[in-house]
């Protein structure tokens, strides 16, 4: 049968629609109440006018600044800006990405979550239907699994590469392959809310924590192409007085 | 109670301005390592081209240096995506537009970098997106 262009490109999207819907999820999810599992589906804005822009002592302020240990701080002591991977569009990883002044997509399906930033177009994929990480694959983002409980998406991540500013792109903090990063996101609201803690036993003494938010962009609002432009990325590093030559 | 309305007048012209023409650096990185953020420099001259991108933006300036030699300035800017959100585009700044620049020099010697500027017209009026 030919099916006119706009009456199938209908389907699709109605299919896609009901799939993605909050309430299919819900009533595919085993053994859930509809109350264990949260609308976070949307376009959520955690930019300058939501929270403090990250830096120096955003998020990690005075309270809640991570415990290093020798290795972590003799890491901090020697840190070079000009190496940090993102100078050459390298993205941050969690707990950094999070914070990152941008918008966040979030697209709940039956067997996954998956969350999209726009800053430097991440993709993550946190998987709901029980799968085990894959052996000795480590990764910038590491490897997602979440469950719902209690109103709240939880998602464990492990199985992360080293990176030399892997816990905090601001102070020169790595985090390692060790790192096991927990976040917990509920509706507050209108807001979309998270605390995310972060273990890292090759260089924390005790696990770091904070909370943030994001409230929904307007209606109607896409997440463009970052496109980072590495060789833009790297300009301004010229400017600085080089720690090492 | 006039004067009160123009000094409340004034007040919100002043901040509706610094807010359209102050362009911050981008939340990529911290500025410190970059710009010295006790001294303040000047560049009043010629737009040679603006690069609306990510993770900044730079806009370049054919201007005098202290020494009154012709050089080329690189203001950094914010993230193209944060910046279309207020408005702003490739076209809002363009090559030829007389420009005046005021911000964080760059640390380097022999380098003209500019952060955290606040951009006008030479005659200080702003530059809406």
């Amino acid at each position: 049968m030919i099916m006119p262009e706009g009456m199938r490109l209908g389907i699709v999207a109605g299919v896609l629609a009901f799939v993605a819907s909050p309430a299919v999820v819900s009533a595919q999810v085993d053994d859930l109440e509809p109350a264990d599992v949260p609308d976070l589906v949307g376009v959520w804005d955690g930019g300058a006018r939501i929270r403090p822009i990250n830096g120096p002592n955003q998020p990690w302020t005075r309270e809640n600044f991570p415990v290093l240990n020798e290795r972590g701080l003799a890491f901090q002591s020697i840190f070079d800006e000009a190496i940090a991977p993102k100078y050459d569009c390298v993205a941050s990883s969690s707990p950094a990405l999070q914070y990152d002044p941008y918008s966040m997509e979030v697209v709940q399906w039956p067997d996954r979550v998956l969350l999209r930033y726009e800053k430097d177009d991440v993709l993550r994929t946190v998987w709901l239907d029980g799968r085990e990480p894959p052996v000795n694959e480590y990764t910038l983002q590491g490897f997602s699994v979440g469950h719902y409980e209690d109103g709240a998406l939880i998602v464990e991540t492990t199985q992360f590469l080293f990176d030399i500013t892997g816990f905090d792109d601001y102070n020169g903090i790595p985090s390692s392959q060790l790192k096991h990063v927990t976040e917990r996101y509920w509706r507050e609201g209108d807001e979309l809310r998270m605390t995310i803690t972060v273990e890292d036993p090759l260089f924390l003494r005790q696990p770091a924590s904070y909370t943030t938010r994001w409230v929904r962009m307007p209606a109607g609002y896409k997440l463009g192409t970052f496109g980072c432009d590495a060789y833009d990325a790297r300009r301004a590093v010229r400017f600085m007085v080089p720690r090492y030559n | 109670m006039k004067r009160l309305l123009w000094i409340a007048a004034v007040a919100t012209v002043a901040v509706v301005v610094l807010v359209v023409a102050k362009q911050p650096a981008s939340a990529h990185h911290s500025s410190a390592p970059f710009y010295d953020d006790t001294k303040r420099v000047e560049a009043v001259g010629e737009v040679v081209r603006f690069v609306f991108r990510n993770p900044h933006s730079f806009l370049f300036i054919s201007a005098p240096n202290a020494s009154g030699d012709v050089v080329e300035w690189e203001i950094e800017m914010g993230a193209a995506v944060s910046m279309r959100r207020t408005g702003w585009t490739p076209e809002t700044i363009r090559a030829g537009d007389p420009i005046k620049a005021v911000g964080q020099p760059s640390r380097a010697p022999g380098t003209y970098g500019m952060c955290c500027a606040q951009i006008t017209r030479p005659d200080g009026s702003p530059i809406r997106p």
